[in-house]
């Protein structure tokens, strides 16, 4: 599978200049998958442990400057290990996500899977497991887990729209939902009040195509999903605009109303737009920072 | 056939379909365009909307407009229309066509001739029996099938005369030899002659007279003659018009013998003026070539002016045996002959020898008696070769033994000794005078004064063949002119003076008739009728109607007289008649000829020649829908957003089509030329293997990097160069990596690689395999640098020795490794001679730069760097690779400074001796 090398040569570069990325650990206490905090020995956590000298093999931006500035060693700021946070990931693998108005733009799937991924390579850096929703990839931690997953998105599914994977949820971990969220508005409910019955908190993250976004078709045009499964004729595509954008904006707003009910947070991202700026916003608002 | 707006249609009914065009605009209008397919997945959002109006878009209306016009293209292209129509012609009499058939109409007969089968088709399609009746050459009226007479309208052509009486009371009794009466259409000339009218008055009571007659006036050309140092042409036009500018165009051998156009002047016909003067001067030697005038674009024979004699200048040499009385110029015995001569004469001077070879026409003596031997022999060998040698008696002749026992070959008798006197007042008898000159003289027919008197002469012996020698006599029958056929020329012996002392015939007019007839004096007024009565012409080449001349065939001779004054007619054809040497051209129109325009009753429609053809335009109509749909499907396919590939197809089509062209490529190769010579370039020859060319350009550019840091050489970026395509010219040197499977460059490259060779570029030659088989057939790179080195100019080699200028031209090197440290590097050999000069470190090899570097040693890897100036390709191990590395550049240094300087650093090895010579 050469798609896979390829998804995750781009994530990693989207990923490298960004510092690793630690969630918060919100509920210490209920991570329940390793047992409690407070490991009493090193390893990634918020709290001091100790001061070692550098040894070969350190990345440089591990190297405590303000100890090391005080002589001539350089030093290693370690931390207590605490307990990992879980990350699920659920990216679109849908028909509508493999749609792209202009050549010059990737498709929403592309994009999503290279933010997602990224996401994914940060957590790993940052000592989290990362895994999906439902029963096919539980979240690990590690390097290969990463190659994991982007095997995983490198399948396509055959739905136009594909629910969003609410089973196998781990209680109070964090999922970040990677969709263009064009398809039923209730399979997306049910998954997001689920996750809040357990205790996950996380992040919708919309990915949409400019064309999505400003409609710019006139005539009589016969709009077709990706999938071919609905299809819509009208006589004047021009006159369509005022009442798409309405809806579009209903939808969203319905989507706003949903994360603000369970503690989520929505993102809207268009493919026409970097994908930095999109990994940026997601990597803090899965640090718990953006509100 | 319905005529609608000078437009008929064959289809008229059809037309009515153009009513439907207003109801197919609301019908095309009422259909919206075809749906656009797009992919859109937000179409979940879209469910459930309803279009506002049940309208939809509209087909645009320029859109509509096209449809429209393409189906209005395609009714009006299926109704048949005809440009031109033509009405059936009435009358079902039989038809006679008449044509003047002269010169005048030459210039228009392709004009006369399509429409004569114009009307012969229309009266073949009527069953109209048709004879034809040319009033040139007048035959009995056939009547026969129109289509008989369309086959024969080719064989047709003009003559070169106008109707004559002749012809014209030929063409009376044919037509009255016709019974019943019979329609008539007269193609005129525009040209009046006599007798036209009476002519036209029977053809109209035989029935209905209709002419056509071309509007344009008839133009001529009168004969050239020769006025005021200058060629005098006349031209003349048949009516009166505006103003006028007509091109005379001069023909005649260039000196290679094809005949151009010597010259082109340009008359004006001034407004309201029937004639027009051009003087035209031309040099007597480009005038003596001149062999007809004529009108631009006037392709008739009245356009012609042949020219003959009377314009040539000959080349006359002229000598005297007495020079004593120089001074008095009226005595000069040459004074009557340089009067006869100089209206058209050039006169060469100089001594006999001098002369001869400039080839004058004639050499006249006048009492010239001693010859050297030298100068006998090229005389006698001149006149042999055509010239003609005019003799005069004198008192030395008479005096002298020439000719008294033997024929002289420059004479043409023998001389009895002493001469006699006549008539003087110490002789006994009168001066005499001329006998009439006998019909086999050329003098014959000339008129004999009364006053001419001959008072001595010298005379003949009388040999055998006296008599067929004598061409004039006197009335006692002893000879006054002889002559005698010499080779190709003749010699005349005037058995008087040149000048008066001894006869009056100088003072004559007799004696330039006289000359005249010998072709020694072509006086202008040649063509006068006295001046040739009694000579026969025999036509050389004749004209056409048309202008051309033809070889006159065997046509029969014309008498003098008539030749002089008749008219022109199948009798006398215009053209080119020669008697002897004598040329005298008859053009079509004499020196007082006028053209006079025809003038037709008013009761007789005269049409105009041009006809306009029918011309059916349905198929054009349709090929306009067709265009027009086409135009149609690409503006829906445009408008429904599915141009893309088929518009990409379209503008690549149109890129084929418009490929770039010859400037494009020289543009390129211009840039190519200024990028290459802004700086100091090194270039390398491009292999077509990927790998290596771009090795050898990351080389060049460490190479380049490294001359530019530690040397005065500053190169640019280097180049890449196809030996097929790029000039070799600007780079001084060229590195040629050696790659088994690189084309073998073509013939013309290979060209321009020696030129460069041989101009001081420098080949490095590097078969990258660290020569492991020493160059043998061994290895693959070695074969392939035996077969692309086999066509160059390549001297021979020898390994670098070690006082060759490389070793020394920068650094001071003993071996050049590459990435591999192989040893041998081949340069030019040196000279056998060369010697170690006592003292010196170095022998003093080449002068030049060798032509080509062969070695193995795979430089480019060595010398590579990448854009950030970083060795591309380890050398070596370690250290000791670096400083292989280190010497690799030194070597290219080397190398560069040598195709540089030259032997610059050769001549190093004089410096002690100059030094030492400084000292002093």
């Amino acid at each position: 599978m050469s798609v896979a090398p390829a998804l995750r040569h781009r994530a990693e570069t989207a990923a490298a200049p960004l510092p690793p990325l630690l969630a918060r650990a919100e509920h210490l206490a209920g991570t329940v998958l390793l047992g409690d905090h407070g490991r009493r020995r090193a390893g990634l956590g918020d709290d001091f442990w100790q001061y070692r000298p550098a040894q070969p093999g350190d990345s440089r931006r591990m190297i405590d400057h303000r100890r090391s500035a005080r002589g001539d060693q350089q030093y290693v700021r370690e931390r207590e290990w605490q307990i990992a946070q879980s990350v699920m990931l659920w990216v679109d693998q849908g028909a509508s996500m493999r749609f792209s108005s202009d050549k010059r733009t990737e498709t929403k799937a592309d994009r999503a899977r290279l933010l997602a991924l990224a996401v994914a390579i940060l957590l790993v850096r940052g000592g989290e497991r990362v895994g999906l929703t439902g029963t096919t990839l539980p979240p690990r931690r590690g390097n290969a887990q990463v190659h994991r997953l982007a095997e995983a998105w490198s399948r396509d599914a055959e739905a136009d729209y594909a629910p969003p994977e609410h089973r196998a949820m781990i209680p109070h971990a964090r999922a970040l939902f990677v969709s263009d969220f064009l398809g039923d508005l209730g399979e997306v409910e049910l998954a997001l009040s689920k996750a809040a019955d357990r205790g996950v908190r996380g992040v919708l993250m919309q990915v949409l195509d400019p064309a999505e976004e400003s409609f710019p078709y006139r005539g009589r045009t016969l709009f077709e999903s990706v999938g071919g499964t609905l299809r819509h004729e009208t006589l004047k595509a021009g006159e369509l605009r005022e009442r798409y954008l309405i809806r579009l904006a209903e939808r969203r707003d319905a989507l706003m109303a949903l994360t603000r009910a369970t503690g989520w947070q929505l993102g809207l991202h268009h493919t026409g737009d970097s994908a930095q700026s999109a990994l940026l916003w997601l990597w803090r608002a899965l640090d718990g920072r953006v509100r | 056939m319905t005529v609608l707006g000078g437009i008929g249609f064959t289809a008229p009914w059809l037309l009515l379909a153009l009513v439907a065009l207003p109801i197919l605009w609301l019908i095309l209008r009422a259909v919206p365009p075809a749906p656009i397919r797009r992919l859109f997945p937000a179409v979940s959002l879209l469910l459930g909307l309803r279009d506002d109006e049940s309208v939809s878009d509209r087909t645009p209306w320029w859109l509509l407009l096209l449809r429209v016009l393409a189906v209005a293209a395609v009714i009006l292209g299926l109704a048949g229309p005809v440009l031109n129509p033509r009405q059936q012609a009435e009358g079902d009499q039989p038809l006679l066509v008449v044509l003047d058939a002269s010169w005048a109409g030459a210039a228009r007969w392709t004009q006369q001739i399509d429409l004569l089968e114009a009307r012969l088709t229309e009266a073949g399609r009527a069953n109209r029996p048709v004879a034809v009746l040319r009033l040139g050459a007048p035959e009995d009226l056939v009547f026969q099938s129109a289509a008989a007479w369309r086959s024969r309208l080719p064989g047709l052509s003009p003559m070169p005369w106008q109707p004559g009486q002749a012809e014209l009371a030929a063409a009376a009794q044919a037509v009255g030899a016709q019974a019943g009466g019979f329609d008539t259409l007269w193609l005129g000339d525009g040209l009046d002659y006599a007798g036209r009218t009476e002519l036209l008055e029977t053809l109209s009571a035989r029935g209905a007279v209709t002419v056509y007659q071309s509007p344009n006036p008839v133009l001529g050309l009168r004969p050239a003659t020769f006025a005021d140092g200058a060629v005098q042409l006349t031209l003349l036009r048949a009516e009166p018009g505006p103003e006028r500018i007509q091109a005379v165009l001069a023909l005649g051998p260039d000196p290679a013998g094809t005949v151009r156009v010597l010259n082109r002047s340009e008359a004006r016909f001034a407004a309201g003026e029937t004639e027009a003067q051009l003087a035209l001067s031309l040099p007597s030697e480009l005038r003596a070539r001149v062999t007809r005038f004529e009108l631009e674009g006037q392709r008739a024979a009245g356009a012609v002016a042949l020219t003959d004699d009377s314009l040539a200048r000959h080349e006359v040499a002229l000598f005297a045996g007495r020079q004593d009385r120089e001074g008095l110029e009226l005595l000069s015995p040459l004074h009557y002959l340089t009067q006869v001569l100089v209206p058209n004469s050039d006169f060469i001077d100089g001594a006999l020898l001098d002369v001869l070879p400039a080839n004058p026409d004639i050499v006249v003596l006048a009492d010239v008696v001693t010859l050297a031997t030298l100068e006998r022999s090229a005389l006698t060998e001149w006149v042999e070769q055509g010239g003609i040698l005019v003799r005069f008696a004198g008192p030395r002749m008479a005096a002298s033994d020439i000719g008294r026992d033997e024929i002289d070959p420059l004479l043409p008798v023998r001389l009895r000794s002493g001469g006699r006197t006549v008539g003087g007042a110490m002789s006994w008898g009168e001066a005499k005078t001329l006998a009439p000159f006998a019909d086999t003289s050329p003098f014959y027919g000339l008129t004999i004064p009364d006053d001419v008197t001959v008072s001595t002469q010298v005379m003949a012996q009388p040999d055998p063949d006296l008599a067929d020698r004598v061409i004039a006599a006197l009335s006692d029958g002893t000879p006054l002119v002889t002559r005698k056929a010499l080779g190709l020329g003749q010699v005349v012996l005037f058995h008087v003076t040149a000048d008066a002392e001894w006869s009056s015939l100088p003072l004559s007019g007799l004696y330039v008739e006289m000359l005249d007839r010998l072709a020694v004096s072509s006086a202008a007024k040649s063509a006068d009728a006295i001046n040739l009565e009694g000579t026969v012409w025999s036509p050389l080449r004749v004209m056409d109607g048309f202008g051309q001349l033809d070889d006159a065939g065997n046509l029969p001779g014309v008498d003098g007289t008539a030749l002089a004054s008749a008219a022109i007619g199948p009798e006398l054809r215009p053209g080119v008649y020669a008697n002897e040497s004598r040329r005298l051209a008859r053009n079509v129109l004499g020196a007082d000829s006028l053209l006079t325009p025809a003038q037709w009753p008013a009761s007789i429609p005269v049409l105009g020649l041009s006809i306009a053809a029918e011309q059916p335009l349905g198929g054009w109509l349709l090929s306009l829908a067709l265009v027009l749909l086409a135009l149609d499907v690409a503006a829906s396919l445009a408008l429904s957003g599915r141009l893309g590939p088929l518009g990409r197809a379209a503008a690549l089509l149109g890129l084929l089509l418009h490929a770039p062209g010859a400037e494009a490529q020289q543009a390129e190769a211009d840039r190519f030329a200024r990028d290459a010579t802004r700086e100091m370039v090194l270039a390398h020859v491009l292999t077509g293997n990927r790998a290596v060319d771009d090795l050898a350009l990351a080389g060049l550019r460490g190479l380049s990097d490294t001359l530019f840091f530690r040397t005065s050489v500053e190169p640019a970026a280097p180049f890449s160069v196809d030996l097929e395509r790029d000039e070799l010219a600007f780079f001084p040197l060229l590195y040629w990596p050696v790659t088994p499977d690189q084309p073998q460059p073509s013939h013309a490259a290979y060209a321009r690689l020696n030129t460069y060779l041989r101009l001081g570029g420098m080949i490095l030659f590097d078969t990258r395999d660290a020569d492991i088989a020493r160059f043998g057939a061994g290895s693959p790179n070695g074969q392939k640098l035996q077969q692309l080195a086999a066509p160059l100019d390549i001297p021979p080699l020898e390994p670098v020795p070690g006082d060759h200028v490389l070793t020394r031209a920068f650094y001071l090197l003993q071996d050049f490794p590459g990435r591999h440290a192989s040893t041998d590097i081949w340069v030019e050999a040196a000279p056998a001679d060369a010697e170690q000069i006592e003292g010196m470190p170095f022998r003093n090899l080449n002068d030049g730069v060798t032509p080509v570097v062969i070695g193995g040693n795979d430089w480019a890897a060595a010398w590579a760097v990448d854009d950030n100036g970083r060795s591309m390709l380890p050398v070596g191990r370690g250290y000791g690779g670096e400083r292989q590395r280190e010497l690799a550049y030194r070597f290219g240094v080397n190398l560069v400074m040598h195709v540089l300087t030259g032997n610059y650093k050769s001549d190093q090895v004089h410096v002690p001796a100059l030094l030492d010579r400084l000292g002093q």
